[in-house]
């Protein structure tokens, strides 16, 4: 699996997505519901943290956020 | 609203505007028989005005002699350089009083900044930092040991980018996180502060590549630091496609917080 399809699972798949922003050295992602985001999995995938605040949830990757957030658009 | 609180707020706004664009540091400000005719206000309006320049930091009093334009603040930039790095650029001679240098065990959010395990060692480092001979912020710093493993070893180095590039470990990005808040009796004695004074307390991690390379919580005097931030426009959300998953809810859009 790529990073880019371990992050989606991670985030509850693609159902669960409003949308994905990147944003500088995160993905700031709004979800439709937070409970099915796993965080631990979003870690293993190579994160480097998660900031969940309502249905925001925020993952930490570094500049090469550009990149990935075009990865997830092809897989959405 | 009441009109003193207006009228307060003009005399406020016109001293800042002449301390910013028009005085130079050292400067004395107009006196507050000048001030109360230009504004048709009383002596306490005047006072109150001043007094809230100089708990800003934009002013200075000093006793019996009058209020003076005070130093310009440094914008502390969020860029990933180290503090030394940022004095020199301005012309500024760096300098440090070192209150630990050891290893240490990385406590839980420690180990969690750098993607480590509670336990972990760690290489500590906490630091006064002086321009000038100022002081001007305090600094705790976590390396992780197993990453650079003789940090110490020569005791504090002067600056540890400088030792992560000499071993080929190239800080290229990191985060950091701001909060106003006060410091306490004992960094107040650290900065040469009173207690309760305002301080920015920076969080910061620092990465090269995928590595973790660097927490530091660094406490700046809000009298001596403004924060400068660059702003740009988000690139463009990307979203399902509709029927994408087959599970979106259309219209649920919510606001956005950090």
């Amino acid at each position: 699996m790529t990073q880019a399809s371990r992050i989606l699972a991670a985030l509850g798949g693609v159902g669960n997505i409003i949308d994905i922003e990147p944003c500088t050295t995160r993905l700031r992602s709004e979800v439709h519901d937070a409970r099915l985001v796993d965080t631990a999995a979003l870690r293993a995938a190579g994160s480097h943290g998660v900031m969940i605040s309502g249905r925001v949830v925020q993952v930490v990757v570094g500049p090469g956020v550009d990149v990935l957030a075009t990865d997830l658009e092809e897989l959405m | 609203m009441r009109p003193s609180v207006l009228k307060y707020v003009r005399v406020r706004d016109y001293l800042r505007s002449l301390v910013t664009h028009e005085l130079q540091v050292g400067d004395a400000i107009p006196s507050e028989r000048l001030l109360c005719e230009r504004f048709g206000v009383s002596r306490m309006t005047v006072r109150q005005a001043v007094d809230a320049l100089v708990v800003e930091g934009l002013l200075e009093r000093e006793q019996g002699r009058g209020t003076f334009v005070a130093p310009a603040k440094l914008d502390l930039q969020v860029r990933l350089s180290s503090f030394g790095e940022e004095m020199a650029r301005r012309g500024m001679v760096p300098s440090s009083q070192v209150i630990a240098a050891e290893d240490v065990p990385a406590s839980t959010d420690v180990a969690d900044a750098l993607d480590l395990v509670p336990g972990d060692p760690v290489h500590y480092l906490h630091r006064i930092r002086y321009a000038d001979g100022e002081p001007m912020a305090i600094e705790q710093l976590w390396v992780p040991r197993l990453l650079l493993p003789g940090l110490l070893d020569a005791g504090a180095p002067t600056s540890v980018y400088g030792e992560l590039r000499a071993a080929g470990i190239e800080p290229d990005w990191g985060e950091d996180t701001v909060a106003a808040s006060e410091i306490d009796a004992q960094g107040a004695a650290m900065l040469g502060l009173r207690a309760g004074a305002a301080v920015l307390r920076l969080a910061r991690r620092t990465f090269a590549g995928q590595t973790a390379c660097v927490y530091s919580r660094s406490s700046y005097r809000a009298d001596r630091y403004v924060l400068w931030v660059p702003l740009r426009a988000p690139r463009k959300p990307v979203a399902p496609r509709p029927g994408a998953g087959g599970a979106a809810v259309p219209g649920t859009a919510g606001v956005m917080t950090t």
